[in-house]
């Protein structure tokens, strides 16, 4: 019997010795010390405490990298320059590099550990971003599988974005994702609304985030989303502008059009809105407004499979030919583009082939 | 492990475990499933064979028929006079359970064989881990590739 | 043999002669799943390596220090387990601190050393065969190096084959249990050199 109590309490000794020297060595190799991280030539200086990704680390000092997946790794947004103290290139990041990556020390802030003094070059645009709390005004269902949510802005209490952008939208954990995930959606209000935003979210089969705003969203609830960000966004010249939205696609481009009868921008501008049926058709009010204010802008819709009920006379077919036949003078057209990632990859060709620069036409691919 | 004896790994114990529901893949691609990652890919592999098929040619078809259904640019594309496909693609790309380099977009694809009015879904992704991995998903999972109803609806 | 041999000699027995691995068949499941690459063999090995030497060393102290004196010697088998568990612990915060390549490289067979059989097998032996601590520093030391030349030897035999037009069914385990086989084979050549125990 004294045999065994004396052998538990040589074992916890050895065990308590043990555990104390391994909290006194963790202690010790976890303890990175301070680092100093310079971003953008010495631009900005921070100090900070190592041992943290540097994801988490540059949130905490308010400069906020888009990701999707919260730092998990498996989204890829999360990229920037790390030009000195990165360490090397680790296979959780591979996956996501590209050829040029490799050559520029483009990194995932994600995977890379504070542990000694590093050198980064950040986006500019990416110090405007801030984290709001918003609460949800109003759900609407602008079609069958689009749905508009009106968020009010809590906590800044304003936002200031250009129009065209998007914010990265915070989804809870709910039945189905255990962990929550962010996704990107355009701000469809105008900018002139500093209170409020606005977005256009179409049901992605199987999605995770859109099965959790179409289904589980409701009046009232609280919603974090950060951004501004993007590069979607009206260019000051005096060329003729030619927009193409499908679906949700719109959403960037009615803020933009807000902007132009906003700030009286009468170039002359016309929008080709591709859906299949009439059924599929949002915001119509809205724009016949704006070509109310602005005598230089044109709506043109176009349905792709029109029912034999829509009674439909305007435009048939895809938006992309509609607006093909419309351009007369491709040296002098400036073209927006936001939608199905396919009608854009297609667009883009058929508009290049035409004999318009890439550098005049402007889309948003999130992906 | 589409091509070589299936056997159990760390590392496919870590592709298990990305492939149940995460916040990066809602319906996990094991879905409802008890059955461990090895012997979904093991009977799978069996099925297939007794079939007089291999997951090269059922990949292929699929990858076909998505070629086809790009053409719609979202709408409906009739293919070979007998299926029906229509193609969604959603913003956003999505990395392999089996952690190597490569990103897929987010599509979805529908299929209507048009003799028989059976459907049926898959995603680039899913295709592609038919045809690297042998892996046609788990019961449960809503991209659940049967091979015994993807012989049959495909006409392969 | 009780303090017969020389610690060189037991080192050097403990790398080539009575390879811990090829002779004994201990340690083999982290043998047969990392051995693919050179580079992350040679990484595992100098991990086990020093996990090896340390604890041996360690469960010596322990041993003759706080079990034998208490007459707990039957704990020696758990006791042995908690301080190799504990070494590894220390290592891993060691390699992650200084090399995060590797540390995400060798992934989850860097706690698996703990379980690693040649580790309490070495510390088994050493108290069965009555070693001195220099004799089972030495005894330690010398079945991670031997550990670590038959996993790196392992693995640039695989880095030839991935060439090879292996039969299909024999790809993976069942032609490194074969390549295991045939090293352990030609080790056997060793036997009855010198008398380990």
């Amino acid at each position: 019997m004294i045999q065994l109590v004396l052998g538990l309490a040589a074992l916890s000794g050895v065990t308590a010795v043990l555990a104390l020297l391994l909290e006194v060595a963790d202690a010790y190799f976890a303890d990175y010390g301070e680092c100093r991280i310079l971003i953008n030539d010495g631009q900005k200086e921070l100090t900070v405490q190592g041992g943290s990704k540097l994801l988490s680390t540059l949130m905490d000092q308010g400069i906020f990298i888009p990701s999707a997946c919260g730092g998990r790794g498996s989204c890829g947004l999360c990229k920037l320059r790390v030009l000195e103290g990165g360490g090397p290139l680790l296979p959780t990041e591979t996956p996501y590099m590209e050829a040029e990556d490799l050559q520029n020390a483009v990194r995932l802030a994600c995977q890379v550990k504070v542990r000694n003094d590093l050198k980064l070059e950040i986006p500019p645009e990416l110090f405007l971003i801030r984290v709001y709390r918003s609460r949800v005004v109003s759900l609407e269902n602008l079609t069958d599988v689009i749905k508009g949510v009106e968020l009010r802005l809590i906590d800044p209490p304003e936002i200031s974005f250009k129009p065209g952008q998007f914010v990265q939208f915070q989804v809870p954990e709910y039945e189905g994702c255990p962990e929550p995930i962010y996704r990107a959606y355009s701000i469809a209000s105008p900018a002139r609304r500093a209170d409020t935003i606005r977005l256009a979210i179409t049901r992605a089969p199987n999605g995770l985030a859109t099965t959790y705003i179409h289904d589980y969203l409701r009046e009232g609830d609280e919603v974090v989303f950060n951004g501004p960000y993007g590069h979607f966004y009206l260019r000051d010249t005096d060329r003729e502008m030619i927009l193409v939205a499908t679906g949700s696609g719109l959403a960037p481009i009615l803020s933009i059009l807000h902007q132009m009868a906003d700030e009286g921008i009468s170039r002359k501008a016309t929008l080709f809105f591709g859906v299949r049926a009439r059924k599929d058709l949002f915001y119509q009010e809205e724009l016949r407004a704006i070509e109310q204010r602005l005598p230089t802008f044109k709506n043109v819709p176009v349905l792709s499979a029109p029912e034999p009920d829509d009674h439909w006379q305007g435009e048939t077919g895809f938006p992309t030919d509609a607006a093909k036949s419309s351009i007369q003078d491709p040296a002098n057209v400036e073209v927006y583009l936001c939608g199905n990632p396919l009608m854009i990859n297609a667009a883009v060709k058929m508009f290049t082939e035409m004999g318009i620069g890439e550098d005049r036409i402007f889309y948003d691919k999130f992906g | 492990m589409g091509r070589f004896p299936i056997f159990q790994s760390p590392h496919l114990d870590e592709v298990e475990r990305k492939m149940r529901p995460s916040g990066d893949y809602r319906h996990g691609f094991l879905g409802k499933d008890d059955r461990k990652l090895v012997q979904v890919l093991s009977e799978d592999e069996a099925l297939v064979r007794s079939l007089s098929l291999t997951d090269g040619a059922i990949a292929r078809k699929l990858a076909d028929l998505t070629a086809q259904a790009r053409k719609g640019l979202g709408g409906p594309v009739v293919v070979e006079g007998r299926f029906r496909v229509q193609v969604q693609e959603a913003r956003g790309k999505i990395a392999c359970p089996w952690g190597h380099p490569g990103l897929y977009p987010k599509t979805h694809v529908e299929l209507t064989n048009l003799a028989t009015g059976e459907r049926l879904v898959w995603t680039d992704l899913a295709v592609h881990m038919i045809e690297a991995h042998g892996f046609y998903q788990g019961q449960g999972s809503p991209y659940r590739m049967e091979p015994s109803v993807l012989k049959r609806v495909l006409d392969l | 043999m009780e303090g017969g041999l020389s610690a060189p000699v037991i080192l050097f027995a403990a790398i080539f002669t009575n390879n811990i691995l090829l002779t004994n068949f201990l340690g083999m499941c982290s043998f047969l799943a990392i051995s693919r690459e050179i580079n992350s063999a040679l990484g595992l090995g100098m991990a086990v390596t020093f996990v090896m030497t340390c604890t041996s060393a360690l469960n010596y102290l322990v041993y003759y220090y706080v079990l034998v004196p208490l007459d707990l010697v039957t704990f020696r088998y758990i006791v042995f387990i908690i301080v190799i568990a504990a070494f590894v612990q220390l290592v891993e915060m060691v390699i992650e601190r200084f090399s995060p390549l590797l540390y995400v490289v060798l992934g989850v067979f860097l706690p698996l050393i703990t379980v690693n059989c040649a580790i309490l097998g070495v510390g088994l032996f050493m108290i069965i065969r009555n070693y001195t601590f220099v004799q089972s520093v030495a005894y330690g030391f010398g079945g991670g190096v031997g550990w670590t030349l038959a996993i790196t030897a392992l693995g640039g035999m695989r880095e030839r084959l991935s060439k090879a037009p292996v039969p299909e069914a024999l790809h993976g385990p069942g032609i490194t249990l074969i390549i295991a086989g045939l090293m352990a084979l030609s080790f056997m050549g060793f036997s009855g050199m010198i008398q380990m125990q």
